[in-house]
């Protein structure tokens, strides 16, 4: 994108400019819209997620209908109540589901990333400095574990421990902490050698203390960046093992669920039980990946 | 001075950086074989200079106003296609780092002569010939089979020839090199400067030569500019210059010239190393790097060893074997009375409080997620004192509001001066000083080379100085020592290696040594200490002397039999029983 934007307008004299942005700036706001979701979702919906109402199999507003809706409802007129979204054929308001669905989908990615991450830079730094063979036998481990196909270890996984977010987190976790291990030992390869980590050993300091004072915090960066790239996919993960059944528990408002249970109605021609929960899985993804472009950028300065 | 009609002539150019001028209103004329220094510290506008007089500058930059006439052609003033043919014609540019300048997709052969053809034309097979002519006349060992290498398979030395011979290809009017020599080793840098002065002569081109280093200026220079901030603050014949420089920078940077060195050195013996030897194995096949091979020297207290030699010498790896950062495979090291290769893991962390080290690079050495006050705090044990802190700071130089800084907020000179306060911090008595100038500007050196005499004076400490710059180890250094191929050949007292060296590896490397006074120079003397071709690999080592294959004075006992050390009776180590034999 930036090496377009250079393209097209040469110098005047700039000096190596990052990308422009407002990617960024969009990135920055769809992620700390996410976070805030997950946190307050539940609690500002108009209808309850989990209780079906009369209107069942409810369209949404028409386009030509909407300003007089919104203008009703800013003013605190009288009106009846409205679901932005319509409802789904149990009569559960799609809007207040997926606003909800924000803190198990969010919290499940967050979490996960949060367990791989700790786990993963703490066995990449025993990687990275351990003896050539306890640091072999640790990489092939996690080889192994990245080589098994990432859906079907996520759905033997759910399936052996039962479908609870728990074990999802936990899955995942799984699953991404090879990636934190690669990466971070990478990353403490390259630092270990620096002068800053011998001048420290010349002063009597253990190696230990080296490694968690001096190494980790100078190799944790490319993992860090990493985090938000990976979280974005989690939040599809989840999705998806929601969608084949192998996922959160059914009322659960959860996107992939949403999807999967309005996709035998799309036929019938009621879409928006399943483009809704879409349209806020695709919104959510592309945020991060923005976020974690722009932070990778800011950071390779 | 020649007085005909100068070939180049600035007047009042001027190149701005956004608001800010890098080249403020510059005169200067050469003339015809002239070769001229323009030197400077970091930052001072010589390359946006440089650059400026092809009509070229670096992309936010712009040429404000001035004439750059070249032969009385106003080479500014021209459009882009006629500055073109003049570029790489009339004017040659050499610039830093000659491997990154070459094409790493085609022979070197082809680029000087499709150099060539740009400007001069004529058929393919005649632009091949000038090709390996060119080499030729630099010097170059079989110019016909070498022409057909690529950029990775020359040597440094050999890379900066080629630029040299795309650059003198159409016999330009007038070279341009920017620092030429910086990375190179002292001997190849030698052999490239002989080169370019003697062409320079030999066609009557100018020659503009900007470095920081004055040695390359003494020997090689007719006239000298020093530039600052964009100006031109002095601009004066070599020898008037070195004699009485008028800019403060010169006057600086020459002072180091006048002060003898500190006096002392003369203690107990505080460390003493013994047949050290390091081998590093190779990843493939069982053969080993032979990195250090039958070390043996003493510091005493309050003295300062200095250790010289070329790159892949050994010496940075005797450095850190000492304190145990590479382990040794062989020889013994004591420390005040303690063997420090058999110190227990606690001991030898109690040890390397009383053996410091400081490295070359000072940015790396500083972790760059920590404040000067954390890393400096690191050192002593319990929660420093501001005081403590501050007076430390302040010994080194640098003022206590740094201490809240990251180090990437000061420069490198400032930099290494807190890699120094960390050292001195746990009172050592030994400090390995591995290369700690070799990255800093001149201007900075200075400052720390008065700053490690002043340490020394005052905390009674000792150093092992590790570097390979010459000028640098006298400046400092009681006794040296010289290294080849991960052995000491020569040990002896400052004087006794500078003014009268026995090695001829020492002589070599002397003779290649570049003196910053213009009564001595290179270009004045025979040359006769020149050694052949370059150092064997240290994985196939010669059965006898190292350097046979190299030595003018070679003999067939020196290729058979392995040289020892002998002590002379004035008290120096020679490794090398011919000139041993006939001192005896």
């Amino acid at each position: 994108m930036s090496e377009m934007l250079e393209a097209l307008h040469p110098p005047p004299a700039q000096v190596a400019r990052p990308m422009p942005p407002a990617l960024f700036l969009l990135g920055c706001g769809i992620v700390a819209l996410s976070l805030v979701m997950m946190v307050v979702g539940p609690w500002i919906v108009p209808f309850d997620p989990g209780r079906p109402g009369p209107d069942i199999g409810m369209a949404p507003p028409s386009l030509g209908a909407l300003p007089a809706l919104a203008w009703a409802v800013l003013r605190g007129l009288p009106h009846a109540p409205v679901h932005w979204f319509g409802t789904d054929e149990t009569g559960l308001d799609v809007f207040s589901r997926v606003v909800a669905a924000s803190r198990t989908d969010v919290a499940i990615a967050v979490g996960a990333n949060a367990v791989s991450l700790a786990f993963g830079s703490l066995l990449g730094l025993a990687a990275g400095t351990a003896r050539p063979f306890l640091a072999g036998l640790l990489m092939r481990v996690s080889d192994l574990l990245q080589a098994f196909p990432v859906f079907i270890t996520g759905m033997i996984l759910v399936t052996m421990a039962g479908r609870s977010e728990l074990t999802i987190v936990l899955a995942l976790a799984l699953l991404y902490t090879p990636i934190y291990i690669r990466l971070t030992r990478a990353e403490v390869l390259a630092q270990r050698h620096r002068g800053f980590v011998d001048a420290a050993r010349a002063l009597g300091r253990t190696e230990l203390w080296i490694a968690l004072r001096h190494i980790l915090p100078n190799a944790l960066t490319p993992a860090l960046i990493q985090a938000s790239v990976t979280i974005g996919l989690a939040i599809l993960m989840t999705a998806g093992l929601s969608f084949v059944g192998a996922g959160v528990r059914p009322p659960t408002p959860e996107w992939g669920l949403m999807i999967a249970d309005g996709s035998n109605l799309m036929v019938q021609g009621e879409w928006w039980p399943s483009l809704f929960p879409g349209v806020a899985i695709s919104f959510t993804v592309f945020g991060y990946a923005c976020f974690s472009n722009g932070l990778e950028r800011y950071c390779a300065r | 001075m020649p007085a005909e009609t100068p070939i180049l002539r600035v007047r009042g150019l001027t190149v701005a950086f956004g608001g800010e001028r890098a080249v403020a209103g510059f005169d200067l004329d050469i003339a015809p074989g002239e070769i001229v220094g323009l030197t400077g510290d970091s930052g001072a506008g010589k390359s946006t200079l440089g650059l400026a007089l092809l009509g070229l500058v670096r992309p936010p930059g712009r040429i404000l106003g001035g004439t750059v006439e070249l032969e009385g052609i106003d080479v500014l003033a021209l459009d882009e296609a006629r500055r073109r043919r003049i570029r790489g014609a009339k004017i040659g540019l050499i610039v830093q780092n000659p491997r990154a300048s070459l094409s790493p997709l085609h022979p070197v052969g082809q680029q000087i002569a499709d150099a060539y053809r740009t400007h001069e034309g004529g058929t393919r097979a005649g632009a091949a010939a000038r090709a390996v002519d060119m080499l030729r006349v630099l010097g170059l060992n079989d110019p016909e089979r070498r022409v057909h290498a690529y950029p990775h398979e020359v040597s440094g030395g050999m890379a900066q020839r080629v630029l040299i011979a795309m650059a003198l290809g159409c016999g330009p009017r007038l070279l341009v090199a920017d620092e030429p020599t910086s990375g190179l080793d002292v001997t190849i840098q030698a052999q490239f400067l002989d080169d370019m002065w003697q062409s320079a002569r030999r066609v009557g081109s100018a020659v503009l030569l900007m470095t920081q280093d004055l040695s390359i200026i003494a020997n090689y220079c007719d006239r000298v500019v020093v530039m600052q901030d964009g100006r031109r603050v002095e601009d004066a014949p070599t020898p008037r210059f070195f004699a009485a420089p008028a800019a403060a920078y010169g006057r600086t940077l020459l002072s180091l010239r006048r002060e003898a060195p500190p006096a002392g050195g003369d203690g107990p013996v505080l460390l003493s190393v013994r047949g050290l030897r390091k081998v590093f194995p190779l990843r493939r096949g069982r053969k080993v790097v032979h990195a250090v091979d039958g070390v043996s020297f003493d510091i005493h207290r309050g003295e300062t060893l200095g250790l010289v030699g070329e790159s892949g010498s050994g010496k940075t790896t005797v450095g850190r074997c000492l304190l145990r950062l590479v382990e040794p495979d062989g020889g013994e090291v004591t420390f005040d009375g303690i063997d420090v290769r058999r110190a227990a893991p606690a001991g030898l962390r109690r040890l390397r409080r009383q053996l410091q080290v400081v490295f070359q690079d000072p940015f790396d050495s500083l972790d760059p997620r920590w404040t000067v006050a954390d890393i400096i705090a690191e050192a002593i044990e319990d929660r420093p004192d501001p005081d403590v802190l501050a007076r430390l700071l302040r010994d080194v130089g640098l003022d206590r509001e740094v201490a809240r800084l990251p180090p990437r907020a000061l420069g490198l000179g400032d930099q290494q001066r807190v890699n120094i306060a960390r050292a001195i911090a746990v009172r050592p008595a030994l400090i390995v000083l591995d290369e700690p100038t070799s990255a800093l500007t001149p201007l900075a050196r200075v400052g720390i080379i008065r700053l490690l005499r002043d340490l020394q004076v005052r905390l009674r400490v000792s150093y092992l100085f590790i570097s390979h710059d010459l000028s640098t180890v006298a400046h400092l250094s009681h006794r040296v020592a010289v290294m080849y191929l991960g052995q000491i050949v020569e040990l002896g007292t400052r004087a006794q290696i500078f003014d009268q060296p026995l090695h001829p590896y020492s002589k070599a490397l002397l003779a290649a040594h570049l003196v910053a006074d213009p009564s001595r120079r290179r270009v004045d003397q025979p040359q006769a200490e020149a050694l052949a071709g370059e150092s064997p690999s240290p994985i196939d080592l010669p059965p006898g002397c190292f350097l046979a294959g190299r030595c003018p004075q070679a003999e067939d006992s020196c290729r058979a039999a392995r040289q020892e050390v002998a002590v002379l009776a004035d008290g120096r180590a020679l490794r090398c029983d011919r000139v041993a034999a006939a001192l005896a």
